[in-house]
């Protein structure tokens, strides 16, 4: 079986990143003076909208799918089939784009600015699977979303982290989120666009280091199970938080659990609750003291968080390219002369005068003053709340999926014997 | 240690991912960034064998225009808007009548002593001295005029903002519009980057659309049927290149195409077949990264460019006499 995970690996390695970096680019086409005939120009059309709604569509049966293999069938191959298919129509057929993951910014910048008019698309692409995993746990992280799949198929020998580096490294998503959000809002940037480790492998055509950044992020699913969703994702915050609520959720056992330990170790993620040892709680000197210490420093730590975003949001603000571009021009004004700076020439070929380029700029700041303190004061929030987390005791008798991190991937149900 | 190779594994990796992100982020700044590797560089096509060149530059006057818009001929008379006025010259170059506009004029055609005018994105009508003779509703909110033609009852609007053609009558009713779809389930029809859709009719009374994202001319039935078309995309000089040419055109009274484009600023001439027959001028004598001029051409032959960048109306003459 190792073999057949090995020789898959290889196969898919091959096939699918090699020809990224065999791609060169053929810019500009040369002229050909031995009577060749150039084809002629090809306008690619933009995606008709009735294709686009078509992927809603595609979408809600894959969730809809996901959620039924997950919760009634219960079917780990099922699943696993469903995330092939995810992989082959949302990955390299749709070539990740539009993703649920990067739909947070489109939402970010339309509530951030009113010009901007987000499509009914992203906007359903966005919320779809937040509402099923409100009401079923994370079975779209299970088989809809291609980015999860594709690092699924690849895990070889998953090894458990510990406890403390799972927390630590957990803390990733919500830095990645707020920066997200604050990128997108400002209009800066996209980010979880921009450092998809995998949408250049799905379009074959990224850049050498962004190849590097995928094939890197899969080589370490082969031993950390999808890292990039435990531990980079910014929309499992948000799933995270929905799961936690969903009232159908997966469970190990399709019976009363008997407490045979065979799932124990059945979960690449870590996602399993193992049923609570008192003694050993009360030993630990957990208590309601120390809660309550770590309830009351949660203010101190939003208060935290918000004057290291105030401190931070000058330098966070040089993300932008006007508000770089603008210092860099006050700064070293005889860059003006090089002509080899693309940047700095195409503002000048703009027409746009100084003035306004330091307004602009001035204005951007002062979007990301706000913003800088408000992610900081969310960071602090989600700092409070981890550490309260762990000092908080919930009794459990039974070996339970935990609901905030599973991905109802669905492994956990074939090691149990028990039948319904 | 257990599984302390894939632990080492797993912390180069790490480190990889760290440096390829970060370097990323570092290396796209504005002060960083690196001169554009696939610059297409085109001087070699400014420069066009001589033996092409069937046109020498024979005159040229300025119109006094700050903002020239637009450039018509009919019975050996300039027509020349811009500036929110209208000047009528003559072939010499010399001012017979000038009248002023309520806007700037976006498109002109003149037909059997009217002279149609694109304004605001209606239609206005005057006759030479500058009456207004008929005014015309506007069109949608999101259109933009490029082109009119008119002929005996029929008068073509180019609607570059919606890409469509719309059909009037002489009096100004709608008799119907089309976007240039070969079939209803064709996902696009006209392809419009820029502001540059042209359209003209023949001496055959053919009626010929540019569709400029295709650097195609496509001939339709008056009811907006596509009868037949040619193309030629290409850097060289038989060809037509950029997002959006040729970005204007006229006829000569042969029906020959006498074509304008921007970026590689250059005037050529078409046979009716499409194939290549010759330049008109060559980008060299244009400004550099300029707009395409607009075109007219008289019955001599002799082509009128309107130099939107230079503010001059040229004339070009053929080297041959016949004007052949």
């Amino acid at each position: 079986m190792k073999k057949l995970k090995y020789i898959f690996f290889i196969f898919y390695l091959l096939t699918f990143t090699l020809p990224v970096l065999a791609q060169q680019q053929r810019f500009p086409k040369p002229e050909f003076e031995s009577g060749y005939v150039q084809p002629s120009t090809q306008t690619p059309e933009p995606r008709a909208l009735s294709l686009e709604y078509f992927d809603v569509l595609v979408l809600l049966v894959v969730l809809s799918l996901a959620t039924w293999l997950a919760i009634k069938k219960r079917s780990r191959q099922g699943i696993l089939w469903l995330s092939v298919f995810t992989l082959i129509y949302f990955g390299f057929y749709r070539n990740g784009c539009i993703c649920s993951i990067g739909a947070i910014q489109n939402v970010a910048l339309s509530f951030a600015d009113p010009t901007y008019a987000i499509s009914l698309t992203a906007l359903l692409f966005f919320i779809l699977p937040l509402a099923f995993t409100l009401f079923f746990g994370r079975t779209f992280c299970a088989g809809a979303c291609p980015l999860g799949a594709i690092q699924d198929v690849v895990i070889i020998k998953p090894i458990s982290l510990p406890k403390w580096l799972n927390k630590t490294l957990g803390l990733i998503p919500y830095i990645y989120l707020s920066l997200a959000v604050l990128f997108a809002a400002t209009g800066t940037d996209f980010i979880i666009c921009r450092y998809d480790p995998f949408v250049g492998i799905f379009r074959m055509d990224a850049k050498f280091h962004m190849v590097v950044l995928g094939i890197s992020f899969l080589l370490m699913g082969m031993f950390v199970a999808r890292p990039y969703c435990r531990f980079f994702c910014p929309y499992s915050v948000l799933l995270n938080w929905m799961s936690r609520f969903s009232k159908w959720h997966l469970s190990i056992t399709p019976a009363a659990c008997i407490q045979c330990k065979l799932c124990t170790n059945s979960c690449p993620f870590d996602a399993i609750d193992y049923p609570t040892n008192e003694k050993e709680v009360l030993k630990s000197g957990l208590g309601p003291k120390r809660f309550l210490v770590y309830a009351l420093l949660i203010p101190l730590w939003i208060a935290a968080g918000v004057l290291v975003g105030k401190q931070s949001h000058t330098w966070l603000s040089k993300a932008n390219p006007d508000v770089y571009l603008a210092e860099l021009l006050i700064s070293n004004p005889e860059i003006k002369n090089d002509p080899d700076n693309i940047d700095v020439q195409t503002f000048l070929a703009s027409g746009k005068t100084m003035e306004t380029l330091v307004q602009e700029a001035e204005i951007l700041r002062g979007k990301f003053y706000i913003g800088s303190m408000i992610a900081g004061g969310f960071l602090g929030l989600v700092i409070g709340m981890t550490l309260l987390n762990t000092v908080v005791f919930r009794k459990r008798q039974d070996y339970v999926p935990h609901k905030g991190n599973c991905f109802s991937c669905g492994r956990c149900m074939d090691y149990c014997p028990v039948e319904k | 240690m257990k599984n302390k190779g894939i632990i080492i594994f797993l912390l180069i990796l790490t480190v990889i991912i760290v440096v390829v992100i970060v370097g990323d982020y570092v290396s796209d700044r504005p002060n960083r960034s690196r001169p554009n590797p696939f610059a297409y560089d085109v001087e070699a096509f400014k420069s066009v064998n001589p033996d092409l060149i069937h046109y020498k530059e024979s005159k040229n006057f300025r119109i006094g225009f700050q903002e020239p818009a637009a450039l018509a001929i009919q019975n050996k008379k300039i027509y020349v808007a811009g500036d929110r006025s209208l000047k009528i010259i003559d072939l010499s170059g010399v001012l017979s009548s000038e009248f002023n506009l309520p806007g700037k004029v976006q498109a002109i055609e003149v037909w059997d002593g009217k002279v149609f005018l694109a304004i605001d994105n209606r239609i206005l009508i005057y006759d030479e001295a500058g009456n207004v003779l008929d005014e015309w509703q506007p069109l949608k909110e999101n259109s933009l005029i490029t082109a009119i033609a008119a002929t005996e009852n029929n008068v073509f609007v180019a609607d570059a903002g919606n890409r469509r053609v719309i059909r009037f009558s002489a009096e100004g009713e709608m008799r119907g519009e089309f976007e240039g779809k070969a079939d209803e389930d064709a996902l696009h029809g006209f392809i419009i980057p820029s502001p540059c859709f042209d359209l003209n009719v023949n001496d055959e009374n053919e009626l010929w659309v540019v569709n400029p994202g295709l650097h195609a001319f496509e001939n339709y039935t008056f009811e907006g049927n596509l009868r037949s078309h040619w193309k030629k995309t290409g850097m060289t000089v038989d060809g037509f290149s950029g997002c959006c040419n040729p970005s204007h055109f006229t006829f000569l009274n042969d029906g020959r195409y006498v074509t304008s484009e921007k970026g590689l600023v250059r005037i050529k001439i078409h046979k009716r077949s499409g194939e290549f027959e010759g330049v008109v001028a060559a980008p060299e004598k244009f400004t550099e990264e300029g707009q395409a001029p607009d075109v007219a051409a008289d019955n001599q032959n002799n082509i009128y460019a309107l130099d939107f960048d230079k503010k001059v109306v040229r004339v070009f003459k053929p080297k041959n006499s016949t004007g052949l």
